[in-house]
This record gives structure tokens, C-alpha cells and sequence, in this order.
């Protein structure tokens, strides 16, 4: 197909200047034209009104002897007979389309038409009279040169197959003529895009031909013609009878006398003979009433198709079927197990699915179809449906025909959740409310549940609770009327049975009444009646005129408002119908986390999900808005749901992603953990203004563009801790966790209350290999970590490690206090991880315990020394730094620790303490690979009372669940480095064209004040771990270069960098607190000593504290 | 068998019983034949649900089930809440061939647990107990699988017969849950029954009331008389007394 989309929106901005072109921005909640457009002359979604224009349509003379409809009055005087009508020409990329009935989608007021019968449809089908042509079907239009004003097309059609050679193509070519009405310009603008449709329509002239030749209009034409002819020749008829489904096989259902099928024919073939056959065919009154007294049995899947649109869709894809069945064969999926266990299980009443031949068309058309629409797949009541069309169609026509049902007629009905059918069912109840009360009121207070009883007649169409011949009646009708038909129906069942009906006292008798109704359909109406004129009026007409006279104003429209008014309810309902379960099945891991605590991490889980879904959709769609008009927009008007794809994460609507990558990982921790938002939220546009703005969507690259990804939420940091958790919550090794994933592994951190765990559950973090050891690299990862961890304070909830800590949140004094300190505990345990680190060779391991008993004691010593010198690069940015920092998330896969384990690695505050810390330790050595295994590093923690505080509280409280989410609390606390966020949000929200309005939109960034001291305290904890590192790399760089020219002993150089101490202050606390414990500690001998040390904590809580406080005094 | 001869003076009463469980597992299967002592290889599937009535006769009261029987696919879940509403009774079905429909079996139980009306009586059924007995033939090492459906615990191992559920599994699961055990066999009739029966029987007198519509309103109070005195009644019933 050709894609006039640019022209298309230029040309609707032309005609209807007024109306938003459907896209990002047009949040109107008023139906697109182009939908509506759609709608009514159930054309593809690849149409668009292009033009459009009042019209009278003149059908000539040769097309109907019937007496024209009479109230036209006409200035023209070459209308003689034939009948006229007048209402709006339109024309799309391919069609031209005449309706009488006014388009609900024209602002303008819509003419009155010609005729009296305007059909129902209300703009959701083909109603009141004219056409839908495909352009390809048009052979010529000629301009009429007409006297007056008047500007006049005559057009003549490819009436049955377009062969050029086939003699009796020409006289039977249908003609009409259509005076335009309107300015010159008008008209001629019009023509000049018909004349571009058309020129482009004779592409489609092939699949045309190839459609039309195997239709039972064209062969009941055909052979009409010949029998015409006396000949007698029908045995040598050049077409062969079309496949019109099973019936032809297997019989149609019902008895073809009874249902009249005969006359039937006979009338459809004058109408067709006059009206065109397929492709061509005009609809008039006679149309209209021929399918309401039911469809002739091999013309009724050709109608079914013309009605329902599904005909134009198989026209531009005529082999969309046998290409998608051969494409997909011999693949196996869920959805063709679940069509295989009902094959059997479909209509088996009827003979032609007793047989392989039925069975197999009805697998055929159900896989085919799942797999042309993996998101619906297969439903049970799809097999009952299918197979009923089956009976009349070929398999690609019930194939094009199930697709129409799933996207147009019945949305949602099929679906994962099958929200559509859940709505119709409110949307029918309140119906029943609104239109029978008493009915209702009898219903709710004998607790008679009346979508338990309809929700088959919808779902199924009618088809196994009405016996099949009248479910067909019916389904004539619908594919013409739409959905409404289905409501009225019901509808009406219920208002003849309201008597009975109102006896009925429990569900039992309520289903019994409609059951028994619906067995004596074909009962007089009025068995007793004297007039054995409504003595023949059967129980089943009695039904159509009532669900079409008495719930006339039942309308397309009634139901989409309905819908709207509904849906949210529904899906809420069927939302927390799938949280409740899906959180039920999470497994007993998850019994360890709180209910609340699930339920709030499965809305933050899905609501980033959603809301990642919905940017990128949103950011999708504005990058293609210049290459692709933005179809579906407003489906929501005809069929209540929004076709716009923003909401497609919705839970309920169906399958959504259910996978969280890294990147939405770490928007979903900063959501829940204040260290997980960024320090530097992304740059403002003079730095990286030139990017695109989709090149860090999927991974996280270095330096962000403006527009932020993040949406309205906080945007999350990147740190190696992050990423190793996302690796250790990953056990499928599927680099994506499920909700699964993440309950687990919040369990794993939140679920305990132990200390050890908590502390043994770090380690392992950073134990790599999984033997039980950390080597150096690993060490200085997780100081790092805790001061990445703790950058934002860490104590803020639960208790104080000590009395004079508590007044925290009120900014007072104490809290950079509290900061320091937790920097100081983190040097003071790299210091004592190094100290008391095992050597990597075994045969040192007897030393060990002498060394650091003897080490011990001079370590406190110089425990006041600076550790680490911040003077060398005070003013370098900590973001800037830190992405610089070789710490930083490698993209590799590959474990970036593993390589810095054994010989060459050393120790990077080795030399600054080598000096005063005499004590010969092995540990320090360079070349002496070292570890810490989990006791040393337990050991070390206890030893520490803010470390312990932080492993026994601090770091489990750091996530906020649903007992003190984040996000509320986020405004009060101290972010300090929001500076930007303001910024940053309001760009993405207009970005976003305010259509999200995210979990963390309640954010008030704090304004500038707040930065400063505090400010720097984080940075300075950065700076630690950066200070660590560059030393680091410094030494690594020296030894390096120490191989190349020999070694050479430049530990008094070193030395010389000593700088002023930061931390003096909070070094004295903190060498206080380690004192008092370690003394303790000493005490043990061996540091793997487990159990040793597991007394000393149990103590250490509240005997260390009073310490703290003794020394402090 | 349950017959319908009227016993006059009995008294009667109602009984909302859903089914539940994955799809083809047999629920309508047993329906059928407890309803009309019937089976039918190709049963279509149900769409949404189905209801059916059928009376039991105690010793001392009839019970009229009124039965509602779910549709089983996956995505057919979310309609259930619709039809387990007010149940005072549920029978979760799973396929002794097939451990998946246990899990799911699992699922519905605590489902039911927590949202369907408090005191419901839930039984745990597995059905198409025929294959168990290897292909319906006669081998003899499983013979006691057959017995085991009387609710007794069985150690008997897997077979080489079609099972793939221990009866050892659900029934443990069913002890620690406290809900009724069967296996049972819509095909052969083996034990269907019974379930019923020992349905009706574990229903309390209590939360029963009189054939439905003698009064709505009073009707409601009546259940909500019943649902406080049921919370606290243990629900572990010897799966015995067959008086159908
Ligand atoms: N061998 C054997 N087959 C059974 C038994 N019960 C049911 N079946 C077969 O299992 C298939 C499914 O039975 P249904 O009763 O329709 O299952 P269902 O659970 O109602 O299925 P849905 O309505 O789709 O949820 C049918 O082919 C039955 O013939 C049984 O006890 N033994
Ligand atoms: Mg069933």
C-alpha cells in the first residue's frame, strides 16, 4: 500500500482546520474523524478522510424500475428517473465512499437525506444508502459537461470481475452519477485527488480480480447471465462455485425450505443485479431490509464480509492467510495447545466438525489468526465462533472476518484479561437499570447475578445459547449495526421474559426461563391470537422488532459512552483481581516481606514498567509523528477504549512487560531508596544539548542528554552496587529481574532482622567466586559502597546508634556530626580490613593470628592519622570524578573484579601507613595478595558501632517499602542535591506533553538552601572513596613503573603528602568507639572465630554505646 | 447416586457450590455425572460458566446444590470473583495426570481463601483417577491408588501408569489447608458422589438456609449470621458418610 500519511495530515488540516490531527499533543478526548471515518464505512486503518464533500447521488435509470424516493426536490433537470439521494461523497487513499446517513463525525450540520430508512448504525457501519468503492473498482469517471452550475462525475465501475477480455464485462458495467455541490474550487480540488486515488488504484486492480472472481455474488451472477441466455449451457460455466463455507459440504443448518432460502436468492439477485455485486455494490433501502429478514445461506458469508469490512481488509492483503499459515508452520506455541484441546469441543452438533475436514479449516483459522495477533492469541468462545462462521465462509474469509471481530467489533472481549468482556457486561447491566428497573430492582435484591447468565450471549455471540438459525439472524445484523446489536438483543430477550422473569427468585430459575425461551424460537409469538397473520409472527421476529423498535435508541454511541463511563472501574477490578493473585503466587520467599510491603512493591515494580512503556512510547511517537499519521488515536469514541497506544502497559488491557531491565531497576530503586537518586541529575542542555535524545534509552551511557528519561520521577544514580545487586537478584541470569526476582531479593534484605544475615548477605555481594573470600579490589568496593550507601545519612529511621544522635531530622548540628562519623567508621574498616585481612598463601596463615594480635594493639595508635588526603583536587566535581572512576559500571559482562586479585595488586594506603604502623604486617605487603573472609569482615563490622548500626538497621531501613515509602517522605528529607531536579522535571513533563503524571510527581525539589554543608559531606564521602581509588591507581602506576626500572624504596616521598586532616573530629569519635571494642575484640584470639564474636555483638549493642557515650564525655 | 424422590418432611435447603480449576481438568466432566450419571468424551468448553442444580439427600435434610460450574482457561480467572461470590461451597479440581493443574489447583484454594465468603467449605479433587490405574487395564501395583481415593492416605509410588500426582502430595497439602480430599473419575463415576455428599455433610447447619427466596433481605442476614459463627470452625471433615 502506498503511504500518503504527510499528505494525508496536511490535506485533513486543510479541510478541517479545526480538528487536532490525532497525535501526542491532541489529548482531546473527542473521536479522531479519521476514526469515526473509519468506523462508518468499516474501512482499514490505513484510510484517511481526505476529502470530503455533499453530493447527490443519481442512480441511473437502468439500475432500479422501483419508483424514486419521492421528497427530492431538484433544480436539475436532467434527473428523470432513477432514485436520488442526497448526502456526503468522501474519499480516502483508496476508496470513495457515499453515505446518506449523516456522518456523525462531520462538525457541520449533516443534511437531511433523501430516504427514509437511514439504517442504525450511527457511524459504527455502513448505514443509510450509497457505497463503498474501492478507487481500483472504478474503470472511468467522466466529467459531465453539464449546463448549469452543476458540477457532475459520471463514474462507471469494474462491475464483477475487472477483465478487460470478458465480453460480458462491458454491458453489465455499472454507472452513477454524482453532482458535486459545492465551489468550483471544491469540486475541483476533489476531483483532482480522485484523479490521484485513482491513478494510483489501478495497482490494486490485480488483488481485485483475484478477490472478486471467487465470490458467490459474481457466480450468482454469471450463471444468472447465462441461464438468461436460453443456452442451457450452465455445465459449461467458466466459473466454478465458490467456497462458501462447510454448509456447502456438510448442509447448512436449518431447513432451507422453512428459512425460504430460495426466495431469498431470488431477491438478492435482483438487488445485485442493479446494485453491483461486491466490490461494487450500492447500498439502497432494499439492502437494508433484505438483511434483516436474514441472509441467504451462500450469500451470507460474502455479506457478512462486505458489512463487516472484513472484505476490504482481505482485498489489500489477499494472501495475508496462506502466507501467514505457511510462515508459521510447524511452530508450536501456548495458544495452539489451548486450540488443539477444544478442536473438538466446537459446535460438535454440527456434522461438518464431527470430520477432519471442519476440524481442520476451524485449527487453521484459529492458528493462523493467533499468530497474525499474539496478544490475544486464543480464547475459548473464539473456537465456537469461528466454527459458525466456518459454516459459511472459506477459511481466508473467516480469517480476515475474526480479526475485525477482535479489533473492532468486539474489543477487548478476547483479550488477556479479558476486559472488553467484563465491560460489556457492566455496560449491559446498567442498560438493564437504565431501560427495565423494576426488572433490575427484582434482580439486586434476589442477588440474581445477571452477567453470569449474558455473559455467553455476548462472548459467543448468541451462537450456543440461541439455536444456530437465529444466531445467524442475528449475526446478520450485527456485522451491518455493530456491537449495539448485541446489547439490544439482550436487551430485548430480557423485556419479553420480564414476567416470568419477576417470578424468578434464584439464578436456577432465572437461567431456566431463558433457557426454555430460547428453545421455542420458532413459536408463533401469539399462538392464540385470532389474526393468523400474528399468529405467524414467530417468537424469534417478536424479538427482532422489539430489540430494534423498542431499544431503537440503543446507538453506537449510547454504548461508547457507557463504556467510558465503566472502564476504569473494571480495570481496577480486574487489577487488583491480578495483584492479589499474582502476589499469592510470588512464593514463600515473599511470606517474608509484609502484605503491605508486597502489594507496594508490586505497584512500584508495574509502575515503572508502565510508565518506561509509556515514555518510550511517547518519544516513539514523537520521533515518527513527521512519518506516520497517528491512526489509531481515537478509537476510543466508537468502541470506548482508547486505541491509543499510551495506555498499553495497563495491567488490565492485556499482556504488558513484565521483565525490568537495569536501567528500569534503577528507577525503581530510586524510588525506594534515597542513595539510589542521583547526585547530578542530568546535565543541563549547554552540555550535552546536541545529543539525541534517545541514545541513553536502553543503556545508561555517561553523559545524559536534556531530556530526561526518568519522567517526572527521581532519576536514579548509576553506582556498582546497584548493579551488583541487580546481578545477585537476577538468578535466572536473564539480565532482567521479573517481580518475582525482586520480592526475593527484598526478602533476602528486608525480610530478616538478623545482623549476621544482613551482614553475610554484603559480604557475598562482593564475594565474586563464591569461595568465602574478598580480596583487596573487593574491599575498597564495599567501603566504597557504604559510603555510597550512607551519602544521604543512613539512621534516619529506626534508632540511633546513640542518644545524642537523634535529633536528626531537624537539620540540627548533630547530623554532619553523624556523617562524619559514618566516614570515619568507613576508613577505620578499610584500615582494619587490611589489618586483619588473610594473606592469599595458606603457608602464612599460621602467623596470622600472632601478627594481628600484636598489630592490634599499635594500631590505634595511628588510627588519628589521615587516612586518605583530600587537599591534592578539592574542586573537582564529584559525578565528574566519579564516571571517571574505573569503579564505574563496565559494560562488559565480564566480572571487572575478578581480574585484580593476586600478585601484582597492592595495598594503596599501604604506604602512607607504613611508616608509623610498624608492625611489619603481612597484609600490607604488595606483593602479598590478601583477603578477608566473612568472620574477618564480621569481626570488622562489629567492631564498629556505626557500621553495626548501619548493617543491623540502617542499610535493610534504607529501602522504603510501603511502611515509610520514599516518595512521600522524599519532600521532608534531606535530598540535598536537587538543585536541578526542579528543572529537570518540568522539562520532562513538557516533554512529555503532560501527559504523565508519574508516582514521584508530589516532589518538591528543595530549593538551595539546602545544599552547603551537607552538601559537601556527601561529596566528601564520594571523595573518600575516589581519594582511595586514585591512590590506588597511583601505587599500581608505581609499581608498574617500579618493574620497568627496578625497584627503588620511595616510602619517604610518600610520606611527604600528608594534608591537613579533615576528619580530625570525627576521626577522635570514631577511633574512641573502635577502641572500646576492639579492646574487646582483642580478647579473641583467630578472627574466624564465629561463635567468639557473635557474643561479643550480642553485647557490643548496648555495652559499646554506653561506651561511646563514657568516652565522649 | 442422588435422587430427586421427594422425602416430605425433610427440610431443604440450598447450597452455593462453585468449581474451580485449570481448564479440561473435568470440572463439567463431574458435573455431568453427578447431575445426570452421564459423561461425554467431547464436552465443549465452557464459556464463562455453567449452572446446574442437583439435590442431595442427607439422613437428616435435603441439599440442594446449586451449582456453578467455571470456565478454565487462564485468562477466564479474572471472571471467577463473579461466580465464587456468596459460594458457601467450592470444589477445586485438578488432573491426577497433570502436577501443573495441582499448582493451579493451589492458587485457587488460597484465592478462595482470602476472598470468597469466610467458612467456605473447599474440596480438593483430583479427577480422571480412571488413568491412574494404568490404562485402565488391570496391573496391579497401583491397585491400591483406587482405595486411596477414600480419602486415606497412600504411600504408593508413581507408576508407570499415566499419574503424576501423589495422592501422598495433594492430600498433605489438603491436611495443612484443612479442605476435603477426594480422587475421583467423571468417567468411571468412582467417588463423585461421595465429594458431594461429604460437601453437604460439612456444610454447617448453621450457614443453612431455606430454599432461596422466602426473602431477600432476611436471606442476607441469615448468611451473616452464618459467616461469624463459621470463622472459627475447623473445616477438617472425615471424608466419609454417603448417604446420597
Ligand atoms: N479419562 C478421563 N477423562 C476425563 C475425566 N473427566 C473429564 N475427562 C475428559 O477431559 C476433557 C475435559 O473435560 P471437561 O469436563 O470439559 O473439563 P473442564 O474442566 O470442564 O474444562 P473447561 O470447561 O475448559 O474448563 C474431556 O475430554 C473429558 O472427556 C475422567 O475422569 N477421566
Ligand atoms: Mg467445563
Amino acid at each position: 500500500m502506498f503511504n500518503l500519511t504527510n499528505l494525508v495530515q496536511k490535506a485533513q488540516q486543510f479541510i478541517e482546520p479545526a480538528l487536532p490531527i490525532a497525535g501526542p499533543a491532541a489529548n482531546d478526548r473527542r473521536p479522531s474523524k479519521a476514526t469515526l471515518f473509519r468506523y462508518q464505512f468499516r474501512l482499514p486503518d490505513s484510510q484517511s478522510p481526505l476529502q470530503e464533500i455533499t453530493a447527490e447521488l443519481t442512480l441511473s435509470p437502468h439500475h432500479s424500475q422501483r419508483a424514486a424516493a419521492g421528497d427530492v426536490t431538484s433544480p436539475e433537470k436532467e434527473r428523470g428517473q432513477g432514485n436520488h439521494y442526497v448526502g456526503k461523497l468522501h474519499l480516502s487513499e483508496q476508496f470513495l465512499c457515499f453515505s446518506t446517513t449523516g456522518s456523525s463525525f462531520l462538525t457541520t450540520a449533516s443534511l437531511s437525506s433523501s430516504s427514509s430508512f437511514t439504517g442504525q448504525t450511527h457511524g459504527a457501519g455502513p448505514a443509510g444508502n450509497g457505497f463503498t468503492l474501492p478507487l481500483c473498482a472504478i474503470r472511468r469517471v467522466e466529467r459531465l459537461h453539464s449546463q448549469s452550475y452543476m458540477f457532475a462525475l459520471a463514474i462507471t465501475t469494474w462491475n464483477g470481475s475487472p477483465d478487460p477480455k470478458g465480453k460480458n464485462a462491458t454491458p453489465s458495467g455499472q454507472k452513477l452519477t454524482i453532482q458535486l455541490a459545492g465551489s468550483r474550487q471544491q469540486c475541483e480540488r476533489f476531483c483532482d485527488g480522485l484523479k490521484r486515488g485513482l491513478r494510483e488504484g489501478v495497482k490494486e486492480v490485480e488483488n481485485l480480480r483475484t478477490v472478486v472472481t471467487f465470490t458467490y455474488s459474481e457466480y450468482l451472477l454469471t450463471s444468472d447471465g447465462d441461464e438468461k441466455k436460453g443456452a442451457g449451457e450452465e455445465a459449461k460455466k467458466g466459473t466454478e462455485h465458490p467456497d462458501t463455507g462447510l454448509g456447502l459440504i456438510y448442509r447448512y443448518p436449518g431447513n432451507a425450505r422453512k428459512l425460504r432460502d430460495a426466495t431469498k436468492i431470488r431477491l438478492w439477485r435482483e438487488y445485485l443485479k442493479e446494485n453491483g455485486r461486491s466490490a461494487t455494490l450500492i447500498r439502497q433501502p432494499t439492502f437494508h431490509k433484505l438483511i434483516r429478514v436474514g441472509l441467504p445461506n451462500r450469500l451470507r458469508g460474502e455479506i457478512w464480509e462486505l458489512t463487516s469490512g472484513s472484505w476490504f481488509l482481505r482485498l489489500q492483503n489477499p494472501k495475508l492467510y496462506t502466507e501467514t499459515l505457511e510462515k508459521y508452520s510447524g511452530r508450536e506455541s501456548l495458544a495452539i495447545d489451548e486450540i488443539e484441546k477444544d478442536l473438538n469441543r466446537s459446535l460438535p452438533e454440527y456434522p461438518g466438525f464431527q470430520s477432519e475436514e471442519g476440524i481442520g479449516r476451524l485449527r487453521r483459522v484459529l492458528t493462523a489468526y493467533s499468530w497474525t495477533n499474539e496478544s490475544v492469541g486464543y480464547c475459548q468462545a473464539m473456537n465456537i465462533v469461528v466454527a459458525a462462521l466456518l459454516i459459511y465462509m472459506s477459511e481466508p474469509q473467516a480469517f480476515f472476518l475474526l480479526s475485525v471481530l477482535c479489533d473492532r467489533l468486539l474489543p477487548g472481549y478476547y483479550s488477556m484479561t479479558m476486559y472488553g468482556t467484563l465491560l460489556d457486561q457492566k455496560v449491559f447491566e446498567s442498560l438493564v437499570e437504565k431501560t427495565m428497573p423494576i426488572l433490575w430492582d427484582h434482580l439486586v435484591k434476589y442477588d440474581v447475578q445477571l452477567s453470569v447468565v449474558s455473559l455467553p450471549w455476548f462472548l459467543s455471540l448468541y451462537i450456543n445459547s440461541m439455536p444456530l438459525i437465529f444466531a445467524f439472524r442475528v449475526l446478520d445484523v450485527f456485522f451491518l449495526e455493530g456491537p449495539k446489536v448485541l446489547f439490544q438483543i439482550g436487551l430485548a430477550i430480557l423485556r419479553i421474559n420480564g414476567e416470568e422473569l419477576l417470578d424468578a427468585t434464584d439464578d436456577g430459575t432465572f437461567i431456566s426461563v431463558l433457557k426454555s425461551y430460547f428453545a421455542r424460537l420458532d413459536e408463533s409469538a401469539h399462538p392464540k391470537s385470532e389474526n393468523p397473520k400474528l399468529r405467524a409472527v414467530t417468537r424469534f421476529q417478536e424479538l427482532m422488532v422489539v430489540a430494534f423498535k423498542e431499544f431503537a435508541g440503543i446507538t453506537q454511541n449510547t454504548i461508547s459512552e457507557q463504556r467510558s463511563k465503566h472502564k476504569g472501574a473494571v480495570l481496577a477490578n480486574i487489577e487488583s483481581f491480578t495483584k492479589r493473585t499474582s502476589i499469592r503466587n510470588l512464593g514463600p520467599e515473599s511470606k517474608k516481606l509484609s502484605v503491605n510491603d508486597l502489594g507496594f512493591l508490586y505497584d512500584r515494580f508495574y509502575t515503572v514498567l508502565y510508565e518506561r512503556a509509556e515514555r518510550a512510547e511517547i518519544l516513539q511517537q514523537e520521533a515518527d509523528r513527521k512519518a506516520k499519521a497517528a491512526k489509531a488515536k481515537a478509537t476510543e469514541v466508537v468502541t470506548g477504549f482508547s486505541g491509543n497506544s499510551v495506555e498499553r502497559g495497563r495491567v488490565a488491557l492485556g499482556p504488558s512487560p513484565t521483565q525490568m531491565d537495569y536501567d528500569a531497576f534503577r528507577e525503581f530503586l530510586a524510588g525506594i531508596s534515597k542513595w539510589a537518586i542521583t547526585d547530578s541529575p542530568s546535565s543541563p542542555p549547554e552540555l550535552n544539548g546536541s545529543q539525541s535524545p534517545h541514545s541513553y534509552f536502553g543503556s545508561s551511557t555517561k553523559n545524559r542528554p536534556s531530556l530526561s528519561p526518568w519522567g517526572s520521577g527521581l532519576e536514579p544514580t548509576d553506582h556498582e552496587f546497584m548493579r551488583r545487586l541487580f546481578r545477585r537478584w537476577d538468578v535466572d541470569m536473564a539480565d532482567s529481574l521479573s517481580l518475582q526476582n525482586v520480592v526475593t531479593g527484598f526478602a533476602a534484605v528486608k525480610g530478616t532482622k538478623d545482623i549476621m544475615s544482613n551482614i553475610s548477605y554484603f559480604f557475598e555481594l562482593y564475594d565474586d567466586d563464591s569461595d568465602g573470600r574478598v580480596d583487596r579490589e573487593g574491599i575498597l568496593r564495599i567501603s566504597e559502597a557504604l559510603l555510597f550507601l550512607s551519602r544521604r545519612g543512613v539512621t534516619e529511621s529506626g534508632l540511633s546508634p546513640s542518644p545524642s544522635l537523634t535529633d536528626v531530622r531537624s537539620g540540627s548540628p548533630e547530623r554532619p556530626n553523624r556523617d562524619e562519623q559514618f566516614l570515619s567508621s568507613v576508613s577505620a574498616f578499610i584500615r582494619r580490613c587490611f589489618e586483619y585481612a588473610d594473606p592469599d598463601h595458606p603457608s602464612n596463615q599460621g602467623n596470622q593470628a600472632v601478627d594481628e594480635a600484636q598489630d592490634g594493639l599499635d594500631n590505634f595508635a595511628i588510627g588519628e592519622d589521615d587516612l586518605i588526603d583530600f587537599g591534592s583536587e578539592p574542586d573537582t566535581p564529584t559525578a565528574r570524578r566519579h564516571s571517571k572512576n574505573p569503579l564505574s559500571p563496565k559494560p562488559s559482562d565480564k566480572d571487572p573484579l575478578s581480574p585484580v586479585t593476586t600478585n601484582d595488586s597492592t595495598d594503596p594506603i599501604e604506604k602512607e601507613r607504613k611508616e608509623k604502623a610498624k608492625a611489619a604486617n603481612l597484609a600490607l605487603d604488595p606483593n602479598k595478595p590478601l583477603h578477608i573472609t566473612l568472620p574477618t569482615f564480621r569481626m570488622v563490622i562489629l567492631a564498629d558501632e556505626v557500621l553495626e548500626h548501619f548493617f543491623e538497621v540502617g542499610f535493610s531501613s534504607s529501602f522504603k517499602l510501603a511502611d515509610a515509602p520514599l516518595l512521600s517522605a522524599a519532600s521532608s528529607s534531606n535530598l540535598t542535591t536537587f538543585s536541578n531536579a526542579g528543572k529537570q522535571v518540568a522539562a520532562a513533563a513538557s516533554n512529555m506533553g503532560g501527559v504523565v503524571g508519574g508516582a514521584g510527581a508530589g516532589v518538591v525539589p528543595p530549593g538551595k538552601g539546602l545544599r552547603g554543608m551537607l552538601d559537601n559531606i556527601v561529596s566528601d564521602g564520594m571523595r573518600v572513596a575516589a581519594e582511595v581509588r586514585r591512590r590506588y591507581d597511583e601505587v599500581q602506576k608505581d609499581l608498574d613503573s617500579e618493574a620497568r626500572h627496578g625497584r627503588d624504596d620511595e616510602d619517604e616521598e610518600e610520606e611527604e603528602k600528608g594534608a591537613p586532616d579533615l576528619l580530625e573530629g570525627a576521626e577522635t569519635a570514631g577511633v574512641d568507639t573502635s577502641r572500646g571494642k576492639v579492646e574487646e575484640l582483642l580478647g579473641v584470639p583467630g578472627a574466624e572465630a564465629g561463635g567468639e564474636i557473635k557474643t561479643t555483638r550480642n553485647r557490643s549493642a548496648s555495652d559499646a554505646s554506653r561506651r561511646v557515650l563514657e568516652f565522649e564525655r | 447416586m442422588a435422587d430427586s424422590a421427594p422425602t416430605q418432611p425433610k427440610p431443604s435447603s440450598s447450597v452455593k457450590l462453585v468449581l474451580l480449576g485449570e481448564a479440561a481438568v473435568g470440572k463439567s466432566s463431574l458435573v455431568m455425572r453427578f447431575v445426570n450419571n452421564d459423561f461425554q468424551e467431547n464436552k465443549e468448553p465452557t464459556i464463562g460458566a455453567a449452572f446446574l442444580t442437583q439435590k442431595c439427600n442427607l439422613p437428616t435434610r435435603t441439599i440442594k446444590f446449586e451449582i456453578w460450574d467455571t470456565a478454565g482457561q487462564e485468562r477466564f480467572a479474572s471472571l471467577a470473583p463473579m461466580y465464587y461470590r456468596n459460594a458457601q461451597a467450592a470444589l477445586v479440581v485438578y488432573d491426577i495426570t497433570k502436577p501443573s493443574s495441582l499448582t493451579k489447583a493451589q492458587h485457587w484454594v488460597a484465592e478462595l481463601q482470602r476472598q470468597a465468603s469466610p467458612g467456605i467449605v473447599i474440596a480438593l479433587v483430583g479427577n480422571k483417577a480412571d488413568l491412574a490405574s494404568a490404562g485402565g487395564a488391570d496391573s496391579s501395583d497401583d491397585a491400591d491408588a483406587a482405595p486411596a481415593a477414600e480419602g486415606e492416605t497412600n504411600e504408593e509410588e508413581e507408576g508407570t501408569d499415566a499419574r503424576r500426582v501423589a495422592t501422598r502430595t495433594a492430600k498433605s497439602y489438603a491436611d495443612e489447608e484443612s479442605l476435603l480430599f477426594f480422587e475421583t473419575s467423571a468417567k468411571t463415576g468412582q467417588n463423585v458422589a461421595e465429594v458431594f455428599t461429604a460437601i453437604a455433610n460439612a456444610i454447617p447447619e448453621t450457614s443453612l438456609k431455606g430454599p432461596r427466596g422466602v426473602g431477600g433481605s432476611t436471606n442476607l442476614n441469615r448468611q451473616e449470621d452464618a459467616r461469624v459463627n463459621l470463622a472459627g470452625t475447623g473445616m477438617s471433615m472425615p471424608d466419609k458418610g454417603c448417604a446420597c
